[in-house]
């Protein structure tokens, strides 16, 4: 009985020992190719940094219409954010050659996985990069149409409509990326519904004596218009 | 801009008229008797030229043959009716009028006429005297440009006072007054280079604007320019709730053409007076005070919200000095000429490098353009007609003076950002 029990436990024990040395070359390939891509990652943002630095990226960025960019990217510079991105994605290619060496199967299932997820990713990235430059133009073309016919409320106009375009955008991504859609298209509704009361109160409700204002003003401009003044522009 | 095919109607009446040695563009609507009157008065220019008035078809009496009309006017003067010719395109009678002036030189080509003339001015004030005198220089001499010089009142053609003529004496060199007329007298010689230029223009896909490209052309090419003085003309009554888009469409073939001629007006340093032809004429100024609260707080408005949008533009010293001008009371607000002078560089840098859309960087320029003129009629409320000259003489003169600063920009933008 004991001699049995000796046996099942040596066999186990050397099948362990068997698969467990099977799988040492496979994680020292992944700690090796975690180490290389590390390295070439950092070499590869190194050369980037500067290169982009030279070009002046984060002025000709916010002169192309994404300012934004800059106030989310790590020490307020895309220049970073670009090169560590791409450090990252260097690192992610590695990790995912280190696990093929330890198990191809399951490493296989993974990559189908990915690659068959990245054309949601892409058209999720431009469609969020189409609605920010949108977004960015209707709010300034209404800001300078607002200010140019001398509505006090032009600002309050300008962010609501990029709100409501950066909304519609967020929410056609995450309808793209197949993340929750059904609370996606609730959350979209009641946003953007709320975001049209909001403009509706304040304009209406919220700046009432604001508006009457306003009004009084035009009906006085419109009275001195009948006024014959002096400019004449052209 | 494309000038429309000529109907065959048309066509019919040219090869009956078959050529002229003036052709005159009247834009505005003009009666049977104020045509004939015209008629007579282009009859008198020395040597009698074959005179071809070019009407607006839309304006004329479509009973009428135009036949009937050239032998009631004379044998030496004959009308013809021309398609879109009016200047009245419904949000941009800016570019309607620069594409008449197109369609003139096309019809001046046809007729292989030695000039042209383009009345654009309301015909109560342009008097056809006016038509003979802008001729007279083109017929008799051996000029290109015969360019108008109105009597004017203060707070008259203020875009033109404020921005396009001491930009165009700046950076052209010659102290011209009125550098987009609109009346004006135009030779073979330019009327045709102004064709090829749109010829060659079109390819590329950036139109030229007759109007505005007129006057540096003509300069560049160191052609004849003249002045003749003329008197007051009407102008229509500002329409605020259009006035940024009045602004951009002026401005914007005004920078374009920055762009084309920058190797000629980098050279120029200095400015010198054009020959003018008669004596200046007189006219009324106003003394009363005016109002401008609707302009003052057109600029505080854009103090407000758009200096996210003028930060693009200019530099922070010029931001500094705006907060600290719309912190003033209204009655102690003035503008600096340097700094007015200034913010039209940058915005013209701007246009060039493309900072933000086009059209958004120059409709946000109307509140400074606004501020400018309260300024200016701040200093100028009860002044007179003298005292108007000397203020815009100043203001020249500080075009002039900031010149280094545009081309400094212009050359290195990234390098030179004080």
């Amino acid at each position: 009985m004991w001699s049995q029990v000796k046996q099942q436990l040596a066999e186990s024990t050397a099948r362990f020992l068997t698969r467990f040395a099977s799988m040492v070359p496979g994680l020292a390939a992944l700690v090796l190719a975690l180490l290389i891509s590390i390295v070439i990652g950092c070499i590869l943002a190194a050369i980037v940094r500067p290169l982009l630095s030279s070009m002046r990226f984060d002025d000709r960025l916010a002169r192309w219409g994404f300012p934004s960019v800059a106030e989310w990217s790590p020490m307020k510079s895309p220049t970073l954010l670009v090169s560590r991105a791409i450090a990252a994605l260097v690192v992610l290619t590695g990790f995912l050659i280190g696990i093929a060496a330890v198990d191809a199967d399951w490493t296989s299932q993974l990559a189908r996985s990915i690659v068959a997820y990245i054309p949601n990713m892409l058209g999720a990235a431009l469609v969020l990069l189409v609605g920010s430059v949108i977004a960015r133009f209707l709010a300034r073309s209404v800001l300078i149409g607002a200010v140019n016919l001398n509505l006090h409320y032009a600002r309050l106009l300008s962010l609501g409509v990029k709100w409501m375009v950066v909304v519609l955008t967020v929410a056609m991504a995450l309808e793209h990326l197949r993340i929750a859609p059904g609370i996606v298209k609730l959350a979209f509704g009641i946003l953007f519904g709320g975001i049209v009361i909001t403009l509706a109160l304040a304009v209406g409700l919220g700046s009432k004596d604001l508006v009457t204002k306003s009004l009084e003003r035009d009906a006085q401009k419109t009275s001195s218009d009948n006024v014959e003044e002096p400019f004449r522009h052209i | 801009m494309e000038v429309e095919p000529i109907p065959e109607q048309v066509q019919e009446k040219i090869e009956q008229v078959d050529s002229a040695d003036l052709v005159v563009g009247v834009i505005e609507e003009l009666d049977q008797d104020g045509l004939a009157v015209l008629c007579d008065a282009l009859r008198m220019l020395p040597g009698s030229p074959r005179v071809v008035v070019l009407r607006d078809d839309r304006a004329a009496n479509p009973g009428q043959s135009d036949v009937e009309a050239a032998e009631q006017s004379g044998s030496s003067c004959y009308l013809v009716r021309w398609p879109l010719l009016g200047s009245a395109t419904p949000g941009a009678p800016v570019v309607g009028t620069s594409s008449a002036y197109q369609t003139v030189f096309a019809a001046s080509e046809k007729f292989g006429a030695r000039a042209c003339c383009v009345i654009a001015s309301s015909l109560e004030a342009a008097t056809p005297g006016w038509v003979r005198e802008l001729a007279q220089p083109l017929v008799e001499g051996d000029f290109d440009l015969v360019l108008p010089h109105y009597a004017r009142r203060k707070f008259e053609g203020l875009l033109n006072s404020s921005i396009i003529a001491p930009l165009m004496r700046c950076l052209y060199g010659k102290r011209i007054h009125y550098p987009m007329g609109p009346d004006l007298g135009i030779s073979r010689r330019l009327f045709q280079k102004m064709l090829g230029t749109e010829r060659g223009a079109g390819v590329g896909g950036n139109s030229v604007h007759s109007l505005a490209s007129l006057a540096p052309a003509a300069l560049c090419e160191n052609l004849q320019v003249r002045e003749v003085h003329l008197a007051a003309r009407i102008y229509p009554p500002t329409d605020w709730m259009n006035i940024s888009s009045l602004v951009a469409q002026i401005l914007g073939p005004i920078f374009l053409d920055m762009e084309r001629n920058a190797a000629c007006w980098q050279r120029m340093r200095v400015s010198v007076p054009v020959p003018a032809i008669g004596e200046p004429l007189l006219v009324s100024q106003d003394t009363e005070t005016v109002d401008i609260s609707r302009m003052m707080e057109s600029f505080q408005l854009g103090i407000r919200d758009l200096q996210e949008i003028w930060g693009l533009v200019l530099p922070p010293s010029t931001l500094f000095e705006l907060r600290k001008l719309a912190r003033l009371p209204s009655e102690q607000f003035r503008m600096p000429d340097e700094l007015w002078v200034r913010i039209v560089y940058d915005f013209a840098l701007a246009h060039r490098l493309r900072t933000i859309n086009r059209d958004h960087l120059l409709k946000s320029m109307t509140p400074l353009y606004l501020a400018w003129v309260s300024s200016y009629a701040h200093d100028l409320e009860t002044a007179g007609r003298t005292a108007s000259e000397e203020r815009l003489e100043r203001l020249s003169v500080a075009y002039e003076s900031g010149k280094t600063y545009l081309v400094s920009r212009w050359r290195w933008p990234d390098r030179f950002n004080p």
